[in-house]
């Protein structure tokens, strides 16, 4: 009883709060709403981690209810879970309070934080959900949610990109929906946590139909994890929406994806029934894909945050071929990989978000000298490029390392060597397409006139969340604890 | 006693309506309370008679042989009379407000209470026949309300209402003697009627006739290609097209085709054979022809219209899987698209009624001066879709688990249709949303000045609907263990 209380605090309280935010009139004063909006974000994530400390492995979990007679509506946090929640739980406080100092200019601020707080409610319960009707409920709800997030400005283009968003993300979801039916008629169960609920009695006979099941629901799941061909609603909806939603979006959202289809793969499917079919022999090909695609894509952007997109995209793929490998090394490289890619992506996206904020400039070129302006920035983001390209001893290289272990192990023909080569040249054209604004950032050349510099460094509560972050990211590779196993 | 209050419920709204029509009351609101009261008394005795249910059949008239107007309350009569009788008082209410805007309210009114009666006679009816009686008579009925402003359009919408409906009971004339010739008896049985004996080798014109008379019904249901008079007659009054043009109307065509199927012909007789997947076919097109139409459509009322043409075949595709569990499925649809449309159209009406404003492009930035209503909206919207949560998502699944459990590679086309038809719903529904709370960064909220959410006879009805709309969505066991067990034949 006492558990099941714990469990759903962090769900509901954000929740409550958001919508009291929502339905309240417009605050007088702009300290008090960002007070409460911190209190409630640093109250969640305390009761986030009591939950992740407190739950153990063996709890029998808690029903809230039933949508019908064979679907209750299911939490329990397990391993995956956590990992997930924990990496939420930071990405999401420390965003947070970055939005306080970069949304003072902007309009309607009540209605983001309302939103914001909400998102994190549904964020938990899709974290701890225990079956896949509870994850997909959730998994719906968050979209819909996040939407006045991304259209947050309500430019035309904001409300373009926020629709294109949107209806991206319920294609994927109807065809998880798809998935979802059949799974239904043909396992035991949707409960998680069994590495396998197919029924071999009823499916025999049926296999080329659940494989086509399975196809469709990764690829619904991808849909959010931007994985090629429905990648598109990142690139547009990164750069419209504001830089802590757009780090949010790129840090968190996306690997609810991530969740989606390590649950479908993992605990329902089995990787036993997709190992060396169709489904992963094409599944790996496109994740290569949209992994050099998105390296290729961003390093021909000129668009700082369109270009942090099109990396996340290719980012976000590497989890997805660690996934797909199949093999436990990989998984743990994943599991690595999505932790250290929400901090780092996260992180800058926040630098790219201060560097608007503070110069206006949304363009690569514009930004020479940018490292004499905004010394602390921009270590933070050339540290945080070092963790993505993966270069030691920060967190990249780990994760990095099991993914081509773990793909270099499994015995898929072709893919098993063919996958480390294409990460790596991949890491080689992050390194390009992030390293230059360093470059250009802290050497600015010969011509450049320094007497223009003006101390731009924003105010603590942006660069505090932003050092952490980098640390974080950063360190993950000095202090590799490993409760993977 | 039990079997006279059968006739009661049918006469009483018939007689009623006229006497309300012919009293001259001095005020307005005299005249609203008596008909609200009265339709409260239809409601209330029909939900008495739910519970009381008389087992036998009461004959009112026997012409010759079989032919004969018989009246019987069996489950499947049960569903339909209980959401007609559920959602009238409500409509009512409602119109009472909408109406004052409109010209002749005496002769609407007489009419909107009539075609109580008659639909209550359609859910009734004991055989073929008398549900054919019925079923003429509600497009006679109802022309009148189509017609009601008398414009041009108006008269010209009604005119296609009345041949579209026309033609189609002719083709479900056909089908009506076939039964006659073929059957045991006109009588509404679970499984069937067909006489095997009689049939002998004639097994494949009956397939022909069946699949007319589907359609002949199904004019009234909007299959295509007999969809276009339903967003014509989107003319009529906001709680024409709300009650009768989302529910009762072309319910009836719905709920006929239920008959025919699984009470005439038999699902036995019909499963697996060329006029299934015929007309599964039909139906699987019309989902998502219904709900393209809709995404181009501009016009609210008419965007609304074309979204119940695609939604009526989701019933109709749960009735044409021809399993319990299909029509199971189908029955559920049926209840809760019935409470989400009408929802949808009364938010429409009310926007209408506080607005004059028709068209989906001139709704941006309502959401603030019309919170209740769009909020609604927003509810119903996604309740359409299928999120979760929400009564749509119940009853989607209960159609998609049919069909996954009928094993027929159709049907697992039949889903994807409705997925897609999902998405589609997403995009001309969520757009209004989107465009009534997130009207752009410059807009300039003085041109809405005026605007303001409509009174409460109004705003209770919608309160109602968004209220059973999200008590379904999570909380929908004895009502669909109710409807399983009708679909079973155990009612």
């Amino acid at each position: 009883m006492r558990e099941s209380v714990l469990l759903m605090l962090p769900i509901v309280l954000p929740v409550l709060a958001g919508l009291l935010l929502l339905l309240l009139p417009e605050w007088k004063n702009r300290k008090a709403l960002c007070a409460f909006v911190g209190a409630v974000l640093c109250i969640t994530g305390t009761l986030v981690f009591a939950n992740i400390a407190a739950v153990s492995e063996e709890s029998p979990g808690f029903i809230l209810f039933w949508l019908t007679k064979t679907l209750p509506v299911y939490f329990r946090p397990d391993t995956m879970g956590k990992i997930f929640m924990s990496a939420v739980t930071v990405v999401w406080v420390l965003a947070g309070f970055f939005s306080f100092e970069y949304m003072k200019h902007q309009r309607k601020e009540k209605r983001y934080y309302g939103f914001y707080l909400i998102v994190y409610g549904v964020l938990a319960a899709l974290g701890f959900s225990g079956n896949l009707i509870t994850f997909y409920f959730f998994y719906e709800l968050m979209t819909l949610t996040t939407l006045p997030l991304v259209l947050h400005t309500q430019t035309k283009e904001a409300v373009m990109a926020g629709l294109k968003y949107l209806f991206y993300s319920l294609s994927g979801a109807y065809m998880v929906l798809f998935g979802v039916y059949f799974l239904n008629r043909y396992g035991d169960t949707l409960t998680f946590g069994g590495g396998g609920v197919l029924n071999q009695s009823l499916v025999s006979g049926h296999e080329q139909l659940l494989l086509v099941a399975a196809m469709l629901m990764i690829t619904g799941f991808g849909v959010k994890a931007g994985m090629f061909p429905f990648h598109a609603w990142l690139t547009a909806a990164h750069p419209e929406a504001p830089a802590p939603a757009s780090a949010v979006l790129s840090g968190i959202i996306v690997k609810c994806g991530v969740l989606g289809i390590l649950r479908v793969v993992y605990d329902l499917f089995g990787a036993d029934f997709l190992r060396g079919t169709w489904v992963q022999k094409t599944w790996l090909v496109i994740t290569l894909l949209t992994v050099f695609m998105g390296s290729m894509m961003a390093y021909r952007e000129k668009l700082l945050k369109r270009r942090l997109a099109y990396s996340t995209i290719s980012q976000v793929s590497y989890i997805l071929f660690g996934l797909a490998v199949m093999e436990p090394e990989a998984l743990t490289g994943a599991l690595l990989h999505t932790v250290c890619h929400a901090f780092t992506k996260c992180g800058l996206f926040l630098a790219a978000g201060a560097i608007i904020y503070k110069t206006g400039k949304t363009k690569v070129d514009e930004l020479r000298g940018i490292g004499k302006e905004m010394p602390v920035t921009m270590w933070c983001y050339t540290i945080l490029s070092l963790t993505l390209i993966g270069i030691p001893p920060t967190g990249g290289v780990l994760s990095k390392w099991y993914l081509c272990i773990g793909s270099l192990s499994g015995n898929i023909p072709v893919f098993s060597w063919l996958g480390p080569v294409i990460l790596l040249i991949s890491a080689l054209l992050t390194a390009g397409y992030l390293l230059p604004l360093t470059i250009q950032g802290f050497l600015p050349g010969e011509d450049y006139d320094y007497t223009t510099l003006k101390k731009k460094e924003p105010a603590w509560i942006m660069v505090v969340p932003l050092v952490i972050l980098t640390v974080l990211a950063a360190g993950m590779g000095l202090f590799p604890v490993t409760p993977l196993q | 006693m039990n079997k006279l209050m059968l006739l009661a419920v049918i006469l009483l709204p018939v007689i009623g309506g006229g006497i309300a029509a012919l009293i001259p009351f001095k005020n307005r609101k005299y005249r609203n309370i008596f008909l609200e009261l009265l339709v409260l008394a239809v409601s209330a005795m029909v939900w008495w008679l739910l519970f009381h249910r008389p087992e036998e059949v009461f004959r009112v008239v026997h012409f010759t042989g079989d032919l004969s107007i018989d009246l019987k309350l069996d489950g499947l009569g049960m569903v339909f009379a209980g959401l007609i009788s559920a959602l009238w008082p409500l409509a009512t209410l409602y119109s009472f407000e909408y109406m004052k805007k409109e010209r002749h309210e005496r002769v609407f009114f007489l009419f909107y209470t009539v075609t109580y009666g008659v639909t209550l006679g359609i859910a009734l009816a004991g055989n073929l026949m008398t549900m054919y009686f019925f079923y003429e008579l509600l497009t006679l009925v109802t022309v009148p309300l189509v017609m009601h402003t008398l414009s041009r359009e108006a008269v010209l919408a009604s005119r296609k209402y009345l041949y579209y409906s026309l033609g189609g009971a002719a083709f479900a004339f056909i089908g009506l003697i076939f039964m006659i010739v073929y059957g045991s008896s006109i009588d509404f049985i679970y499984g069937g009627v067909l006489d095997a004996a009689k049939i002998g080798e004639r097994g494949g014109i009956l397939l022909l006739i069946y699949v007319m008379a589907f359609m002949g019904f199904g004019v009234k249901a909007a299959v295509c290609p007999f969809n276009s008079w339903l967003p014509q007659a989107g003319v009529a009054p906001t709680p024409v097209t709300a009650l009768l043009h989302a529910v009762a109307v072309v319910k009836s065509g719905a709920f006929a085709i239920m008959r025919i199927t699984y009470y005439s012909f038999g699902t036995d007789f019909l499963r697996g054979t060329w006029a299934q997947k015929a007309v599964m076919a039909v139906v699987i097109f019309t989902i998502v022809y219904g709900c393209s139409r809709a995404v181009k459509e501009t016009h609210l009322k008419r965007r609304l219209a074309y979204s119940t043409i695609s939604n009526l075949s989701y019933i109709l595709f749960g009735v044409v899987i021809m399993t319990p569990l299909g029509l199971a499925g189908a029955l559920s649809h049926m209840i809760f698209h019935a409470v989400m449309k009408i929802c949808s159209f009364f938010c429409a009406g009310a926007v209408i009624h506080k607005t004059g404003r028709n068209y989906v492009h001139e709704l941006n930035g309502l959401g603030k001066t019309m919170p209740a209503t769009f909020g609604i909206f927003t509810v119903s919207a996604l309740g359409l879709m299928g999120v979760p949560g929400l009564a749509g998502f119940i009853s989607k699944w209960n159609l998609a688990a049919a069909a996954v459990e009928s094993g027929d590679t159709l049907a697992y086309f039949g889903i994807g249709a409705l997925l897609i038809s999902a998405l589609l719903t997403a995009v001309y529904m969520l757009t209004i949303v989107i465009r009534a709370f997130f009207p752009g960064r410059d807009f300039d909220y003085k041109t809405l000045e005026g605007t303001a959410d409509p009174g409460w006879q109004m705003l209770l009805p919608l309160g109602i609907f968004c209220f059973f709309i999200c008590l379904f969505g999570i909380y929908s066991e004895p009502c669909v263990s109710f409807i399983i067990k009708v679909a079973q034949g155990l009612w």
